[in-house]
């Protein structure tokens, strides 16, 4: 604006000389934010009301999903509905068998363990999400899902699909969470074979179809077609759920490790309902003092060799 | 530049380009998906240079450094650098034909893009090679459809 003879003219070069200035200001800032926030964890609380006053742009994103399977229930007709009902209620009938079997194994087990002084396992309590977005960024696997800290989400809990581990939340606003999948080039797991124990880190390369098994020494007894479970070593994810199949195994003359490949049993790229699963509450019994020490050191213990 | 510009179809386009950059494209073309909330950034500050700017469009790349979980600051930088370029030559690039302003579009999105890559790669990220410049040339095939869309709008509604 130039005042001039008590007249405002406006003119075309609004902007004046170029806004280097302010350029350099807000390159300042960043530098100051990345710095902050890839070094330090006091960005965390921003990053999470900024995650939920962008709630609404999620809920967007995933309205003309929601709103196509709407319009694909209109159109089933009557018969189809029975038809799936039958099927539904066959294989409730089918896992239900399946589950009493489960409960009185589960039983059993506790019984043994209690006869061996150790500790009982629970069963894990679970949640159940939906995927309400896929990361924009093509190099990086992760979920967005419909459930976050107000549904008592914490950054660390395992998830899985019907058909194994999924991976993990890494950050949660009041409504959403991300999770970050297996396949992930920065993820990995502790698993162990279920064949015989051996226990081993699984890694993500960034391919949704195969996951890496590393360290594995050219003696190992491993073969095509093991099934991976995961460890519960590290303390992230619950012990015993499945998270791939060895698919491929090279043995290379010369080099003192296997290169294994294994592909992971959850569906990574196809699932939408999930399940957030939660931790064991530590302190449902008290435990002795000496027994707590114990246990503390036996973790300490395979920490180290793992 | 627009006699009249509408602030609404601003707040709307924001909505809309951080709505189609997490949602409604193909997973496998992730990659091609182009990068929609520079293309906005880069239309409102040719547009209207008085009042779209750096800072402004430093906020934007914040919320997409949300969306995407990327280190906080590295769209956002990116986004101001996009903001930056095109104040600096919009008086000629308000001259150019439709298609010199495609090139200058694809140009300033793959400055933005390799300022992003360059970013995540010195905090660790894996290198994709070259693929990161995908989105600017989507982008600057997409310029000449979202220009006169906005164009036609503010006219409308401004």
């Amino acid at each position: 604006m130039i005042p001039w003879e008590g007249l405002t003219i406006k003119t075309i070069f609004v902007q004046g000389p170029v806004p280097g200035f302010r350029l350099i200001l807000v390159m300042l800032v960043s530098a100051a934010l990345i710095a902050a926030d890839a070094r330090f964890e006091q960005l965390a609380s921003v990053r999470s009301t900024l995650a939920t006053g962008l709630a609404p742009v999620h809920w967007l994103g995933n309205a003309p999903y929601r709103f196509s399977d709407w319009v694909a229930d209109l159109f089933v007709s009557r018969g189809d509905l029975e038809e799936q009902n039958e099927e539904l209620k066959t294989r409730l009938l089918i896992l239900e068998r399946r589950a009493l079997k489960y409960a009185a194994l589960a039983a059993e087990n506790n019984e043994l363990r209690r006869l061996l002084n150790s500790s009982e396992s629970v069963d894990d309590r679970v949640i159940i999400a939906e995927v309400v977005g896929v990361s924009p960024d093509p190099f990086s696997h992760e979920v967005i899902i419909n459930k976050g800290a107000n549904d008592n989400l914490r950054p660390g809990q395992a998830v899985l699909d019907s058909q194994g581990l999924m991976g993990q939340v890494i950050n949660t606003s009041q409504f959403t969470s991300r999770v970050l999948l297996i396949s992930d080039s920065s993820h990995a797991v502790p698993v162990e074979v279920v064949r015989n124990g051996l226990r081993y880190i699984l890694l993500g390369n960034g391919d949704r179809e195969q996951l890496e098994l590393i360290h594995v020494p050219d003696t190992a007894d491993i073969r095509e077609g093991d099934m991976l479970v995961s460890s519960g070593l590290g303390g992230r994810f619950p012990r015993g759920y499945p998270v791939a199949e060895v698919s491929n195994i090279v043995k290379e003359p010369g080099e003192s490790f296997m290169s294994i490949q294994a592909t992971p049993k959850a569906r990574l790229n196809q699932s939408r309902l999930l399940l957030v699963v939660f931790p064991p509450q530590e302190n449902v019994e008290p435990v002795p003092e000496e027994s707590v020490e114990a246990e503390s050191a036996n973790n300490d213990g395979s920490g180290g060799a793992d | 530049m627009l006699s009249v510009i509408s602030y609404p179809l601003f707040a709307i386009s924001v909505i809309l380009a951080l709505v189609l950059s997490i949602s409604l494209f193909p997973v496998g073309w992730f990659e091609f998906r182009p990068e929609w909330l520079g293309l906005v950034v880069f239309y409102w500050t040719l547009r209207a240079p008085a009042q779209f700017g750096v800072v402004l469009a430093w906020c934007l790349g914040l919320l997409l450094d949300v969306l995407e979980a990327t280190t906080l600051g590295v769209n956002a930088v990116s986004m101001a650098v996009i903001a930056f370029l095109v104040l600096a030559m919009h008086q000629r690039l308000r001259m150019y034909p439709v298609a010199q302003q495609c090139l200058v579009v694809f140009l300033v999105l793959g400055i933005n893009q390799m300022l992003v890559h360059f970013l995540k790669q010195f905090l660790g990220a894996d290198s994709p090679g070259f693929a990161y410049l995908w989105p600017a040339l989507t982008s600057a095939i997409a310029w000449p459809f979202v220009a006169a869309a906005f164009d036609n709008l503010n006219r409308k509604l401004g």
